[in-house]
Order: structure tokens, then C-alpha cells, then sequence
């Protein structure tokens, strides 16, 4: 019992931490907005695809309106424009990480920022920037906007990260607003006001006070903290799932091995009922027990582990876990849940132990498997291939990596329920080659494994588990990542790429240095509130950067008018018609449809000028430009100085001190490169998601081998003490545990390695049918040969311990009662 | 109330199917009067152990009947027959007995707290004395020799005052005074009690000591006698039951 103790409490220690850290994972209110405590967002767009749904931005005209009736409530001091834009600081030539937001002064008096030393930027070309960056007022700096870099003057220094310009300055840059913030008289109300709000503005807003305003967290950040909830979803869903299988594996074991016991007490008249309810009772215990030891080893290593998550990248740096009573308690109800679950079957099993079973001298059941095994074998495993293949198709690799885990769940339960039926036939192969060999011992070591089949299938089961899991997982992650890579690959002509280098994208000073196909992303609003997302790109070279889109009606050179848009089909209009959009700006403008394109056929939902999509989002950034063929090669890989030279396009750095070359931000790389590297940010998240993942069904799984074997030996005292009478010199019985103890590992590794590779194969399938292109079965051979290695250390230490204990004790002793 | 504790009517009981099916008892119809001491005997093998399994309900025959203290097993099910057993039936096994994990005091209280019921601690303390293991209340199986263990089990069979004990070969590893002792507590429960005792023994010493002697042979009653034999005389039957061919 006290594996299935270990495994509860190793369960609900990480429930706990999982469940912890995402309660502590609320969204966090921007600092600049600390001091208003009633904050009005422009009305939230549906996109139920999208987990955070963008803004749609007030227009200038609209937010004036909106702040002046705002202003005019009782009780609201000032209704302050909020405006942020895109925005870093350049230092010796490189964009500088730790700011990449600029807002207007005029945010200061939402109480969030203060100035520290100088003026407040009164000016065009004035700028404030974090007192962290170690310039002083005065100081000249080049600031890199969507634009490209431009010189500017410090003339104070603030408290936070982020730049802070003149308002008129970040009007332009950021037309559109997307929130208001209340700053409210001294004394006022704040339901009072909020309520009041929430009247004047009705649809056109959305009021948020309090923790609500967390809302107003950049999306970058939400989406970094998105990932890191599901990581933890994935753990605790994980460490449930193995908690349920290495306690029902403890318990089917102590089942099998206490059979006359238990047929004894069914024969002087304990009922199947009451062998159940002892079953049941022995769960209850050490679910309880298990979940108190883990409910406070959670507690305890949940801060540390939110400290690595920040480290990962899972959380941004502010997040901090808090004691709260919810997930202790859910720690708590879980564990004897968890441990029923677990032992379900195995009380099920105890209940049909016959009275006569106590009669009998062999222990081992010769039951052979029933129909409802088959069944339930065999439908789990049909839908653990169905769901990798579903896995294969979902767009989203975070959706894959959950799915691929509810793919291996069933997989490697279905493998367990089946095991009885063909662990037999594996044993037989395996004798083939050996089947003089081995002498007495192989014999007894072929002869138990078969005999007692289930017993083999009950130790074999966490090895199969182990391997499935770390084979299954890392391989698909690999080979969906090669998958994509293959695809984005095919999608381009050879060549070279411009890439944002430590910025979110390209400025248009850097795309003007080189000759090639850009796209310029922004998003879009329909009249029905619905966001899409659209390329701004120059028709004559989009062609090359593009291959896969399909015109199906118009032509792309109609972009080149104003007010051009090409559609893709399933927005369902002709060439010809108009197609109301409203843009960052905030800005309704009637398009007209000059193409339509195949679905799917872009990797966006519409196309626009480039011109037209600069024209209302002045913050825009390139995502990259696709270099026309046999353009010089001009240094930019390294973004230095040297390029400055050869951007002769580069309309603003002329006069500034520190002259920073308008490629700043950019670098060239070979679209291998590119393809390869694409997403890399978010995949390296996945990467490490998958590694926890491994980490943690190995650890666990590990912990259940040893378990097991060690359960095992201990039953299989009585076998060893009549092998040893029966002549057997302490090493061959040493020899014969071992052989047992590999052979079962073996029979975990080729079952398990086998439903991974067959989920593997179908991914595969799906994968190269999905990107058009040939798939590599990608096998991390490094993490299978670790996981076996460790599953084969541990059987053969779980299972050597006890046995030499026994074999130092001597030939006769009998057994210790345990249980 | 019934004279008749324990009626078989043509019981017939295998195990296995097809071509190694075997016939453990093949017809048997058997009376065990309340109030008597029934000894079974016959060769390793004829079927003693089947039958009184059948009888206690711990096996289900192919075909026949099996009625204990006027209720008929055949139509219940397995849990009634677990309760009927639990209040009517001791069993003595031919081996492993007892609970590894309980002492032997718990152990004989046992099937009365499976019943929902806890037994007065002086009763189980005289059962156990009754046995001669007053001095290994508090022992676990582990620390008690196979004939100790024995006698654990049949302190558990005595206990709840069951219309019928069913002892299979209870002395068999017992030295000749223990086996005195034990049998005379069977003895004890039969002439002070009006119980009913079924035993399967090997030892014509044992066998002497009951009203009735029945024999199998091949899953057949080979003979039945009724009338008290002396040990010698049951051991020039058994003898010629051995020998005699089918
Ligand atoms: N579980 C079983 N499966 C198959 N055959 C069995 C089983 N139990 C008993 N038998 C067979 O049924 C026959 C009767 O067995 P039983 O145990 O009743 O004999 P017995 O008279 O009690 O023998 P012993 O004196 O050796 O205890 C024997 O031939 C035996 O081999
Ligand atoms: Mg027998």
C-alpha cells in the first residue's frame, strides 16, 4: 500500500501546485493604469476562436466624445485618453528589450507613472523614458517607432518601463483608443461612478473596475500567461490520470496477491459486498492520507515552482502565487476520489473472488480474458488513434500537445487493458532465439512470465505507460514541429528572408533597405464586431512570397487603388462590391472587393494595399520581407553600422548624435533558416511544455515500476524460498530476479513503444496530407533510451533489494506478514 | 425444526470441460442427521473435499440438490448463501485457515463481526481455551504451528454455535494427543450440543470416533456404515476399498 500512498501523494502535491499556480495566474492590471479606478474599454470584438479577442479602437472623434460625457459624470475628476503604441528604445545600434511601449503624457495622470527628475515632454521629438535605461535629461536618443528610428531628446526620466511622448505625438502614432480611464474626484464612489458609466455608455464600452481591469493587459503577455495555464492544465490532468493508474495497478496487484485471503473471508462468510467495502475502505485511507502529505508538500513548493515558471517564460515576470483556500481543498477531495477511481476495479475483482479460492494452492488466475476486455481494450485504443490524428490536424500546436496527451491516455490504458491477451505471444518470441538458453533458470523466468500473465501485465503496465508517454509525446511534438516547418518550407521560393531581430517587427525603415515582398499585418473590424486579421502588401511582389494563394475571382493589382480589399470566399461576396471595415483607427471604411481568394489559400482573411493598411494603422509592424532574388547581400545579418550605408531610404536619422543605422531591428537569414525558426518562441514554449509533460509521467511512471517490482518480489518470496530448496545457488537466483525484472521491462518497452509508434505513424499521416508535403517521422531517441534506462535501474534495484534481504536471511525463513 | 442438517440428493459436481472434464462426484445422495458425527473417507482424490464443499455451499453442483437446516440452496443466491454460512455453517480447512494479517482472537471473531455482530470477549477467550490456545489470544497465524492454526479454526467454527461443522481432515497434522483433544471437542459439540459434525479424515483412529462412517470411491458413496466400528475394522475397509478395482 504504500505505492499507491506515494503515488496519491505525488498526485495531489502536483494537483495542488497546478491548481495553485493558475489561480495565482490572473491577468495583471497595466501599472500606468494604477490610479484609475474606473477604466472604460472600447468594445470587445467576437472572435470565439481567439481566447483573447482584440479591441475594437475608438476613433479620435469618438474617444474626445466619449471622454467628455465620461468627465462630466459626478463624481470623475478627469476622463483621461489612454493611447499606447509601439515603441523601443535604441541603445549602441540594438533595440533594447526591456521597453516596447510608448503611451502619451497624458496617461501619467492615471496615477500609475511618475517623473522622477527633468520635464514632462511638451514637444514633438520630446521624450520620457525608465530612469533604468541610465540616461539623463538632456540626453539625445533614437527611439525605433513603426516608422523606423528617430532621434529624439530626453527630457525627463520616470519610475516604469515604457516612453512617454507628447500627447499630439502619440495621437499619431496611435489613433485609435482603446480605453478611457476615470480618475475620480476625492471621496467619490466608485460603484456610484462605475454604475453611472456603465449607463452613458451602454454598448459602446465595457466598464471595468477593480481586478477587472486586468482586461487591459497586453495581449502578448495574456497569451504568455495562456500558455502557462495550460501547462498546468496539462500537468494536473496528467498527474490524475497517473495517479488513478499507478493505484489501481497497486491494487489490482495487492488484489492478485491476497486472492486466498480474500477467498477465505468469502468462505466463512464475509460477502462480495463487504469484500468490496474493504477494498473501498483500504482506498479511502490512503487517498486521505495521500492527500494531506501532498496537499502540504504542494503548498510548500508551489512559490518556487511559480519562480521557474517566470524563469520559462510560462508567466510574465509579476506573477506571484497566493495561499488560497480553493485548491488546497480541491487537493484534499481529490486524493480519496482519485484513490476510489483507482482501486474501482480492483474491488471489483476482490468482489468475485470465489469462496474456494482459499481451497486452492495456485495462486496465479487462469481466468482468460473476458468479452468486456476485449471491447474496452479495443476502444480505447481506436479512439487514442482517432484523437492523434485529430491531434495532427488541429492548427494550434498547443491544442496538439493537450490533445496528444488525451491520445496517449487512451492509448496506454487501452495497451494495459489488453496486455493479459498479448503478453504471451511476446514472451513465446522472445524465446526463439533463446530457447535453449538461459538453462533452469530461463526456463522458470518463461515459464512464470506466461503462466502468470497478469501478474506480468500488472508489472509490465508503468514501464508501458513510461515509454508510451515519453515516445508519444516528444515524438509528436518533433514531428509536428518538422511537419510545419516542412510546410512553411514549401511555401516559399528559396531565397533570403528580413526578420525583426529583438523587436515584435520590422519599422518601415528597415523594409526600405532591401528590395523584396513585405506584409504588413494588422487586424480588422466588420461591422458585426467580428476580427479579422489582414495583410497590407505590394501586389507586384506578394506573388513571390506567397505561392499557395489561389485567385479564384478579380486580380490582386486592384489593391493598387484606394480603399481595395480581396476577400477570401468564405466571406461571401463578389468582386465589385463594398466591404465595410473599421481599422485600428477606429476609422469605418467602405472597401471595395477587387479579388477573391481561395479559403486557406493566405494565412489571413483578407488581403489590403500596403498603403492603405499604413494609412490607419500608423503602428503597424512588417512581419518579414521576402527578398527579391540576386539582391546584394549588404551586411544586414549583423544589423550593424556598416548597412547604414547602403539605406539610402532611410528617411530620419539625419542630425541625431547617436546615429543608429535605419536597419536597426532586422536581420537577413535563408528562408531554411526562417522556416525552421519561424514560431521558434512559441515552439520552444511547447518544447518545454512537452518536457514537463515527459517529466513528470516519467518521474511518476518510474515510481510506479519500482512499486510494482518491489510489490512483486515480495510476493514472489515464497516462489524464491522454493526455487532455492530446490537447489538453486543464491547467484541464479539473483540472476533469475533480474531476468524477471528485465524481461518485464522489456514487454513494457515493445508494447508501449509499439502503441506510440502506431499513434506516431498515424500523426504522420495526417501531418503530410495537412501541409502537402513529406512528413519525417521524427523517434527522440535521446529521451526514450533515458526513460528505458531509468525504468530498467529502477526495476532491477526494486527488485534486487528485496531479494537479497531474503537471500542473506537464509534459505527457510518464512515470510513476513505484510499488509 | 428438521432432524435432517444436511441433505445432498443426487449431487453431481466436475471440474474442467470438454475433454478433461472430471466427475469429483458423481451422484451422490447423503442424509447427516442433526445431532450425529459423520466421519468421510475414501482414497486421495474420490472426493471427500468436493463434497463437503457442496455441502457447506461453497461450490455449486452441476446437478442435485443440497438443503442445510431446511433451506435449499439451489435457488439462492451467492450472497444468501454467504449469510447461511455465515450463521449456520463452520468450516475447518484442510489448510490455510486463518487471516495472516489478524491474531488468532480476531481471527475467531471473524465471521460474527462480518455479521454486523461483535462477540463477547469471554466467549472467544473460551473458545480459544476450549482449543488449549488460551495462552495465543493476542498471535498472528506466522507465530503459530500448522496444528495451532488448525485449532485457531476450529475455535472459529465453535464459536457462533453453527448447526453444522464441516471439518476437512482436521487432525491431519496433528500429533495423536492434540488429535484426542480436538476430536474430543467435536465429540463435545455433537452429544452436549445436539450440533451436527461432517469430518473427512484419513486416520481410522479419527474415524472410530464418529456414529457414522461414509465412503467414496470415484465421486460414489462405496459404503455407509451406521453403526460404531473399531478402528481396526475401519482400517481393513479402507484397505479394501484401495484395493478393490472399479
Ligand atoms: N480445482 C480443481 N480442478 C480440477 N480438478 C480438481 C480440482 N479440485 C479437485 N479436483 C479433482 O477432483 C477430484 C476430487 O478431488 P477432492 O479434492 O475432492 O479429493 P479428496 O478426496 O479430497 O482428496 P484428498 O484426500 O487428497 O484431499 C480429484 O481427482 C481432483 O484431482
Ligand atoms: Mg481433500
Amino acid at each position: 500500500m504504500t505505492g499507491a500512498l506515494v503515488a496519491v501523494m505525488i498526485g495531489i502535491t502536483l494537483v495542488t501546485v497546478a491548481l495553485l499556480l493558475l489561480v495565482a495566474g490572473r491577468p495583471k492590471i497595466p501599472d500606468r493604469l494604477a490610479g484609475a479606478a474606473v477604466v472604460v474599454q472600447a468594445p470587445v470584438s467576437n472572435s470565439p476562436a481567439d481566447p483573447f479577442p482584440p479591441t475594437i479602437p475608438w476613433s479620435q472623434a469618438k474617444a474626445q466624445e466619449w471622454s467628455g460625457r465620461l468627465a462630466g459624470l459626478p463624481g470623475v475628476g478627469a476622463a483621461v485618453v489612454d493611447r499606447h503604441f509601439y515603441g523601443q528604445v535604441i541603445i549602441g545600434g540594438r533595440a533594447s528589450g526591456s521597453t516596447t511601449e510608448g503611451y502619451g503624457w497624458a496617461s501619467v495622470r492615471l496615477g500609475g507613472v511618475h517623473l522622477v527628475s527633468g520635464e514632462p515632454p511638451r514637444r514633438p521629438g520630446e521624450v520620457v523614458v525608465d530612469r533604468a535605461l541610465g540616461f539623463r535629461p538632456g540626453d539625445p536618443v533614437t527611439l525605433l517607432t513603426a516608422a523606423g528610428p528617430t532621434p529624439y531628446t530626453v527630457t525627463g526620466l520616470s519610475d516604469r518601463p515604457g516612453l512617454l511622448v507628447a500627447d499630439e505625438v502619440a495621437a499619431r502614432l496611435a489613433p485609435g483608443v482603446t480605453a478611457i480611464g476615470l480618475v475620480l474626484e476625492p471621496g467619490a464612489d466608485t460603484a456610484a461612478v462605475e454604475i453611472d458609466a456603465r449607463e452613458l455608455v451602454g454598448a459602446g464600452g465595457t466598464v471595468l473596475t477593480g481586478a477587472e481591469r486586468g482586461a487591459l493587459e497586453p495581449r502578448g503577455e495574456a497569451r504568455t500567461r495562456w500558455i502557462g495555464m495550460q501547462v498546468l492544465t496539462g500537468v494536473s490532468a496528467l498527474a490524475g490520470f497517473v495517479t488513478v493508474f499507478v493505484v489501481a495497478s497497486t491494487f489490482a496487484f495487492t488484489v492478485t496477491q491476497r486472492r486466498r485471503e480474500l477467498g477465505l473471508l468469502r468462505a466463512i462468510g464475509a460477502t462480495s459486498r463487504q469484500v468490496r467495502r474493504m477494498v473501498y475502505g483500504e482506498a479511502l485511507l490512503v487517498g486521505s492520507a495521500g492527500a494531506v502529505l501532498g496537499v502540504v508538500t504542494g503548498a510548500a513548493v508551489a512559490p518556487a515552482l511559480g519562480r521557474v515558471l517566470i524563469d520559462a517564460g510560462f508567466e510574465p515576470a509579476t506573477y506571484e502565487v497566493r495561499y488560497s483556500p480553493l485548491p488546497l481543498l480541491a487537493g484534499l477531495l481529490l486524493g480519496p476520489l482519485v484513490a476510489l477511481a483507482g482501486a474501482w476495479a480492483a474491488a471489483r475483482r476482490a468482489a468475485r473472488v470465489s469462496p474456494l479460492e482459499a481451497l486452492r494452492e495456485a495462486a496465479v488466475e487462469q481466468r482468460r480474458m473476458g468479452r468486456t476486455r476485449w471491447i474496452t481494450g479495443g476502444t480505447l485504443i481506436a479512439s487514442g488513434v482517432v484523437l492523434a490524428i485529430a491531434t495532427a490536424g488541429s492548427a494550434d500546436p498547443q491544442d496538439g500537445a493537450t490533445d496528444a496527451l488525451l491520445s496517449a491516455m487512451a492509448l496506454v490504458t487501452g495497451m494495459v487493458v489488453l496486455a493479459p491477451a498479448v503478453i504471451p505471444p511476446i514472451v513465446a518470441l522472445w524465446r526463439l532465439p533463446l530457447r535453449r538458453g538461459g538453462g533452469a533458470i530461463g526456463l522458470l523466468v518463461r515459464q512464470g512470465a506466461r503462466s502468470a500473465t497478469r501478474r506480468t501485465a500488472s508489472t509490465a503496465a508503468p514501464v508501458l505507460l513510461t515509454v508510451a508517454f515519453a515516445v508519444l509525446v516528444a515524438g509528436m511534438v518533433r514531428t509536428s514541429t518538422a511537419a510545419y516547418a516542412a510546410g512553411r518550407a514549401a511555401d516559399v521560393t528559396g531565397g533570403r528572408v528580413l526578420v525583426p531581430d529583438d523587436t515584435p517587427g520590422l519599422s518601415d525603415a528597415a523594409v526600405a533597405t532591401v528590395a523584396g515582398a513585405a506584409i504588413l499585418p494588422t487586424t480588422v473590424f466588420t461591422p458585426d464586431l467580428r476580427a479579422l486579421s489582414g495583410l497590407g502588401i505590394d501586389p507586384a511582389t506578394f506573388g513571390q512570397a506567397a505561392q499557395g494563394t489561389r485567385l479564384t475571382a478579380g486580380a490582386l493589382d486592384g489593391l493598387r487603388g484606394p480603399g481595395a480589399v480581396v476577400v477570401t470566399e468564405s466571406a461571401h461576396t463578389g468582386v465589385g462590391a463594398t466591404y465595410p471595415l473599421t481599422f485600428a483607427d477606429g476609422r469605418l471604411i467602405a472597401l471595395r472587393v477587387v479579388g477573391v481568394v481561395a479559403d486557406g489559400s493566405i494565412r489571413a482573411d483578407l488581403l489590403l494595399s500596403d498603403a492603405t493598411v499604413r494609412l490607419h494603422d500608423p503602428s503597424a509592424l512588417t512581419s518579414a520581407v521576402h527578398l527579391t532574388d540576386g539582391h546584394p547581400a549588404n551586411g544586414l545579418a549583423n544589423a550593424g553600422p556598416a548597412s547604414a550605408g547602403t539605406s539610402g531610404a532611410a528617411p530620419t536619422d539625419a542630425g541625431a548624435a547617436d546615429a543608429a543605422p535605419a536597419s536597426a531591428g532586422a536581420r537577413v537569414i535563408d528562408v531554411a533558416t526562417w522556416a525552421a525558426e519561424a514560431d521558434s518562441a512559441e515552439d520552444r514554449l511547447v518544447w518545454l511544455f512537452t518536457l514537463m509533460l515527459i517529466g513528470v509521467s516519467a518521474g511518476y511512471g518510474a515510481i510506479a515500476v519500482a512499486n510494482t517490482l518491489l510489490m512483486a518480489a515480495q510476493g514472489r518470496a515464497s516462489d524464491l524460498r522454493t526455487v532455492r530448496l530446490a537447489g538453486a545457488t543464491r547467484r541464479q537466483v539473483s540472476g533469475y530476479v533480474a531476468a524477471e525484472s528485465t524481461l518485464v521491462v522489456l514487454i513494457g518497452t515493445l508494447l508501449g513503444g509499439l502503441v506510440a509508434l502506431g499513434a506516431l505513424l498515424a500523426i504522420r499521416a495526417g501531418l503530410s496530407e495537412q501541409v502537402g508535403a513529406a512528413v519525417p517521422l521524427v523517434v527522440p531517441w535521446p529521451v526514450i533510451g533515458a526513460v528505458v534506462g531509468l525504468c530498467l535501474l529502477l526495476a532491477l534495484a526494486a527488485s534486487a533489494l528485496p531479494t537479497g534481504r531474503m537471500l542473506r536471511a537464509g534459505a527457510l525463513r518464512p515470510p513476513e506478514a505484510d499488509l | 425444526m428438521t432432524t435432517q442438517t444436511v441433505v445432498l440428493r443426487d449431487v453431481r459436481a466436475t471440474y474442467g470441460t470438454g475433454d478433461r472434464q472430471l466427475v469429483a462426484l458423481d451422484g451422490v445422495s447423503v442424509t447427516f442427521e442433526r445431532g450425529t458425527f459423520s466421519a468421510v473417507m475414501g482414497p486421495s482424490g474420490s472426493g471427500k473435499s468436493t463434497l463437503l464443499h457442496c455441502a457447506a455451499g461453497l461450490d455449486r453442483p452441476v446437478t442435485g440438490s443440497i438443503t442445510i437446516d431446511g433451506v435449499v440452496l439451489d435457488g439462492l443466491t451467492e450472497d444468501e448463501v454467504t449469510r447461511l454460512r455465515r450463521d449456520r455453517i463452520g468450516f475447518v480447512f484442510q489448510a490455510f485457515n486463518l487471516v495472516s494479517s489478524l491474531t488468532a482472537e480476531e481471527n475467531v471473531a471473524l465471521p460474527a463481526r462480518l455479521a454486523g455482530r461483535r462477540p463477547p470477549a469471554a466467549d472467544v477467550a473460551a473458545a480459544l481455551t476450549a482449543v488449549g490456545l488460551a495462552g495465543r489470544r493476542r498471535h498472528r497465524p506466522s507465530e503459530l504451528s500448522g496444528g495451532e492454526q488448525q485449532r485457531v479454526a476450529l475455535a472459529r467454527a465453535l464459536i457462533s454455535r453453527p448447526a453444522v461443522v464441516f471439518a476437512d481432515e482436521p487432525t491431519g497434522a496433528l500429533d495423536s494427543v492434540t488429535s484426542r483433544n480436538i476430536l474430543d471437542l467435536l465429540r463435545a459439540l455433537v452429544d452436549e450440543h445436539r450440533q451436527t459434525v461432517v469430518m473427512v479424515t484419513h486416520d481410522p483412529v479419527a474415524a472410530a470416533r464418529a456414529d457414522r462412517i461414509v465412503f467414496l470411491a470415484d465421486g460414489r458413496i462405496a459404503d455407509d456404515a451406521r453403526v460404531p466400528l473399531t478402528a481396526e475394522a475401519i482400517a481393513a475397509r479402507t484397505t479394501h476399498q484401495v484395493v478393490k478395482p472399479c
